[in-house]
C-alpha cells in the first residue's frame, strides 16, 4: 500500500510539475497582457481611464469618489478631465457599475469641459439605483461659479439638475445621507459672501438639495478670511462635525491658522446649528484642536511639483459619533517643507489629544484623507515625497495608530511628467469605508510599470507592461501623464 | 487645406454616393453643418436593434449597435477604428433594421470598454472622405487645440472686440484694496492678474479704438481654472476676441495717464495665431 501511496504521491508531483506549473505561466501571460499582476492579491487598484481613452494624455488629477452605500457596486469618480469630444459639452464623471472593477465615462456635470473642482457624495438612491448624486461644482470659464446639483441616474445621459447657484464661493466639499425624509447634504465652502470674514461655511439640505441654507461657522476674527478647506463629517446618529482652517494671519506666504472643529448633534436642523462645542479659552463656538500653527501657501510648486496650503480632513466613525479623527498639515519641523498630524477626539470633540497621534506625524507628505469603518478601524490616506517619488500610503489602526498597517499603494516618479497645471496630484485625494473595505481614489504618473504600484494594478486603457508605455489602442504611442486610480483595500479585522 | 472645406468636401461626397437624402444641395449645406456640430462621424452597418455594445450603456428602444465601417472624423483621445462596434442612441429608431447602411452624426456619450454616441443626424449611405483628427480632449500642453469654425463664429458673436494687434507691454497689475481695508480674497484660483498692452493694427469687429491700444488683462497663473486662458508675452502678434474686463473686479485702468477700459481675453480660442486671419474675416464676412 505504502509503495502504490508512494507512486501515486510522485504521479501527483510529476502532475504538477508537468501541467500546473506551465499552466501558471500560460495564466501569468495572460494576466500580463491584460494588464494585471500575476498574483492579484486582495487589494484592488484600478487606472479609472477607459480603454476607449486610450489615446488621452490630460492631467487627470484632483479626484474624488462616491459610493452609493445601498448598492456598492455603483460609483461615481471625477478628476480634472475635459470632456474628451467637445470644447462646449459638459465635463465628465466616471462610473463604476461593478465595484470598480471597470469606470466609464459619462459627461453629466452642469460644467462646460471641465471643472475647476469637484466633489460629490450618494445618498440612498430613492429615485434610481444609481441615484442619487449630489455634486458641487465650480466652473470657471470667465468668474468662478459654485453649482450644487443632482442626478437620478448616473449612467444616463441627462446633465446634472442644477438645484443652486452662487458665485464667489471656492472648494465645495460635499458629503450626504439618505435618510426617510430625503437626502440631508451638507457642502464645506470658503464662503466670501459671509460678513467679517467668516468665510469658512456649510451649506446645509435637508430636502434633498431642493432648499440649501449657507451657515457660516466661523466665530472668530480672521485675517479676512478662512482657509479654503472646510470639510463635513457625518454619522449615522445625526452628530455632524465640520473642520476648517481658522486663519488669523496671512502675509502671503503662511497662513497663521487655528485647526477648528464645531459639532451639531441634530443633523444641523435647528435654527443655530453647529454651536454644540465651545472652546474653553473663549467660549465661542468651536473647538480649536491647534492654535496659530504655519501653514505655508504657496500657488506655485512647493512640493515637488505640487503646491500646498490647505491640506484637512476629518473622519467620524459611522457608529460611535464620539469618536473623531482629524489630519492637517503645516509647516512641521524645521527642514520639512509640509508635514502631516493626526489628533482624536473620544468625547465628541470636546478634547483632543494633546500631540500626534503615535507615527501619525508623516513629513513632506500632503493630500490626506480620513476614513473610520464599521468596526472602529481608521483609514489615513496620503502622499509622501520621498527620494523623488510620490508614495501613496494607506495605513489601517484599530487602536488609534499604536499599531498600525501600512500599504502602500503606489510609488511613481514625482518629476515626471511635467505638470501642466495645478494642482499636479490635486488639492485632495479621498478614502472611503463602505462594508469591510476601504475605497478611494488617488492621483499619480501613469506610466504601465508594476513595480510602481506594489500591490498589483488594472489598467482598462492601452498599455504595455513589458516596454512599459501606453498607446491609444492602435499601437500609437501616448505620453504618460497622471491618470486617477480607484483601490480597495479591507478593511483589518 | 481648411477643415471647413474639408467637412464641406465630406458632405459634397455624401451627397454624390448615392444616399437617398443627400441629393439637393439643400442636404448637402444641411450635412456640411451637421459636421461642423459633430465630434464622431463614421459609417457603419447597423447589427442590433434595441440593443448596446458594452455594459455600461443603459439599453432602450432607441439604442443600437453599430459595425464601423469606416471613420470620417473623431477626437484624437478617443480610441475608435474600423470593425468596432458602436453604440448610437438615435432620434427615430424605426429608421434603422438590421444591415441598415449609415453615416452618422454624433456627440460623444459614454466612454468605456467601448463607445456610445448619441445621433445628431445621419444619411443613409457609406461616406467617402479623409479622416479628420480632432483636438478636442487633449491636453492644454500637448497639440494646440483647435477651435471648430461654429464655436469661432459663436466667440466672435460674443465678443465686443476682434481686433489684430501686436502685445508692446507686459506688466503685473496689482488690484486695488477693498474700500473696508480689508485684503482680497486668497484662494487657489488666484489668477495673479496681469496687463498685456496691445497695439491695435485693424478692427475686425467693433468700433474705433481710441488711441489705437488697449488693455488687456489676463490670469498669469497655472492654476487649473486659468489653464486654457492665454497668457500674453511681449512682441506676440495675434488676433485677440475681447471682451469687457468685469472678472477681475476693476473694469478700468490707466492708460497713458487716462483712465481707460480694460478687457480681457480668457476662453480658449480668444487669442489666435496670424496664420488664421484668413478664416476670421471669412468667419466674419459670413456670419
Amino acid at each position: 500500500m505504502k509503495a502504490v501511496a508512494s507512486r501515486l504521491r510522485f504521479s501527483s508531483l510529476l502532475f504538477a510539475v508537468l501541467l500546473v506549473v506551465p499552466l501558471s505561466v500560460i495564466m501569468a501571460r495572460f494576466l500580463i497582457a491584460c494588464g494585471q499582476s500575476p498574483d492579484p492579491p486582495s487589494i484592488k487598484v484600478v487606472n479609472l481611464i477607459p480603454a476607449s481613452l486610450s489615446g488621452e494624455s490630460n492631467q487627470d488629477s484632483e479626484p474624488f469618489l462616491a459610493i452609493q452605500n445601498e448598492n456598492p457596486q455603483v460609483m461615481v469618480a471625477s478628476a480634472f478631465t475635459p470632456n474628451p469630444f467637445s470644447m462646449t459639452g459638459n465635463a465628465p464623471v466616471y462610473v463604476s457599475q461593478d465595484s470598480g472593477q471597470s469606470w466609464a465615462l459619462n459627461a453629466i456635470t452642469p460644467v462646460q469641459r471641465m471643472t475647476c473642482d469637484i466633489t460629490h457624495a450618494m445618498a440612498t438612491g430613492e429615485n434610481h439605483p444609481r441615484g442619487d448624486l449630489h455634486a458641487g461644482t465650480l466652473a470657471c470659464a470667465s468668474a468662478i461659479t459654485l453649482d450644487e446639483s443632482e442626478s437620478n441616474d448616473v449612467a444616463s445621459s441627462a446633465a446634472m439638475n442644477v438645484q443652486s447657484t452662487r458665485g464667489n464661493v471656492d472648494q465645495p466639499f460635499v458629503r450626504a445621507m439618505g435618510v426617510s425624509s430625503g437626502d440631508r447634504i451638507y457642502v464645506g465652502v470658503n464662503d466670501f459672501n459671509q460678513a467679517n470674514g467668516h468665510t469658512a461655511t456649510i451649506d446645509v439640505s435637508v430636502d434633498g438639495g431642493a432648499t440649501y441654507r449657507s451657515i457660516p461657522i466661523e466665530a472668530r476674527k480672521t485675517a479676512g478670511q478662512d482657509g479654503p478647506s472646510v470639510r463635513p463629517a457625518l454619522a449615522s446618529d445625526g452628530t455632524v462635525y465640520a473642520a476648517f482652517f481658522g486663519w488669523r494671519k496671512f502675509d502671503g506666504k503662511t497662513a497663521t491658522s487655528d485647526v477648528v472643529v464645531v459639532r451639531d448633534d441634530a443633523a444641523a436642523t435647528g435654527t443655530n446649528p453647529f454651536r454644540a462645542l465651545k472652546d474653553p479659552s473663549d467660549k465661542l463656538p468651536g473647538r480649536v484642536v491647534v492654535k496659530n500653527v504655519a501653514i505655508p501657501w504657496s500657488n506655485a510648486p512647493a512640493l515637488g511639483q505640487e503646491r500646498i496650503g490647505s491640506t484637512l480632513s476629518i473622519a467620524v466613525d459611522p457608529n460611535r459619533s464620539a469618536i473623531v479623527y482629524v489630519s492637517w498639515a503645516d509647516k512641521g519641523n524645521k527642514g520639512d517643507i509640509y508635514t502631516l498630524h493626526v489628533r482624536r477626539s473620544t468625547d465628541r470633540g470636546v478634547t483632543w489629544s494633546k500631540t500626534d497621534l503615535p507615527g501619525a506625524t508623516i513629513h513632506n507628505a500632503t493630500n490626506v484623507s480620513l476614513a473610520i469603518a464599521n468596526n472602529g478601524v481608521v483609514g489615513f490616506l496620503y502622499q509622501q515625497l520621498s527620494a523623488r517619488r510620490w508614495v501613496t500610503h494607506l495605513v489601517q489602526s484599530h487602536d488609534g495608530f499604536t499599531t498600525a498597517r501600512d500599504v502602500v499603494l503606489a510609488t511613481v516618479p514625482a518629476d515626471q511628467p511635467v505638470g501642466q497645471f495645478l494642482p499636479y496630484l490635486g488639492d485632495y485625494d479621498y478614502l472611503l469605508a463602505v462594508g469591510n473595505e476601504f475605497r478611494g481614489v488617488f492621483c499619480a504618473n501613469n506610466t504601465p510599470d508594476f513595480a510602481n504600484f506594489p500591490q498589483g494594478v488594472t489598467f482598462q486603457r492601452a498599455a504595455d507592461f513589458s516596454a512599459k508605455t501606453l498607446n491609444d489602442g492602435a499601437g500609437n504611442l501616448v505620453p504618460i501623464s497622471i491618470d486617477p486610480f480607484y483601490f480597495s483595500v479591507p478593511v483589518m479585522p | 487645406m481648411k477643415i471647413s472645406s474639408l467637412f464641406l468636401g465630406a458632405g459634397l461626397l455624401l451627397a454624390v454616393c448615392g444616399c437617398t437624402n443627400a441629393a439637393t444641395p439643400q442636404a448637402a449645406t444641411d450635412q456640411a453643418a451637421l459636421m461642423g456640430k459633430a465630434s464622431i462621424v463614421f459609417s457603419g452597418t447597423v447589427s442590433q436593434l434595441a440593443a448596446t455594445s458594452f455594459a455600461d450603456v443603459p439599453k432602450s428602444t432607441q439604442t443600437i449597435v453599430v459595425h464601423v465601417d469606416s471613420i470620417v472624423k473623431k477626437p484624437a483621445a478617443v480610441s475608435l477604428k474600423r470593425g468596432d462596434s458602436v453604440t448610437v442612441e438615435v432620434k427615430d429608431a424605426s429608421a434603422f433594421q438590421e444591415g441598415t447602411q449609415a453615416t452618422f452624426y454624433t456627440d460623444g456619450w459614454i466612454f468605456g470598454s467601448g463607445v456610445a454616441v448619441k445621433e445628431l443626424g445621419h444619411v443613409m449611405g457609406a461616406a467617402v472622405g479623409p479622416v479628420h483628427v480632432t483636438t478636442a480632449g487633449q491636453n492644454p500642453q500637448g497639440t494646440p487645440e483647435q477651435i471648430s469654425d461654429q464655436e469661432l463664429r459663436e466667440r466672435m458673436n460674443t465678443s465686443d472686440y476682434v481686433v489684430v494687434g501686436r502685445v508692446t507691454d507686459v506688466r503685473k497689475w496689482n488690484a486695488p484694496k477693498s474700500k473696508s481695508g480689508a485684503p482680497l480674497h486668497v484662494t487657489e484660483h488666484d489668477a495673479d492678474w496681469h496687463e498685456a498692452v496691445v497695439e491695435v493694427q485693424s478692427v475686425l469687429k467693433g468700433g474705433k479704438v481710441k488711441g489705437n491700444k488697449v488693455i488687456v488683462r489676463f490670469p498669469s497663473r497655472n492654476d487649473v481654472a486659468w489653464v486654457r486662458s492665454p497668457k500674453f508675452t511681449k512682441n506676440q502678434r495675434g488676433i485677440f476676441c475681447l471682451n469687457r474686463g468685469q472678472t477681475s473686479g476693476a473694469p478700468t485702468t490707466t492708460v497713458s495717464g487716462q483712465q481707460g477700459n480694460v478687457y480681457t481675453c480668457l476662453g480658449h480660442g480668444d487669442a489666435l495665431p496670424m496664420s488664421e486671419e484668413a478664416r476670421v474675416r471669412a468667419l466674419l464676412k459670413n456670419p
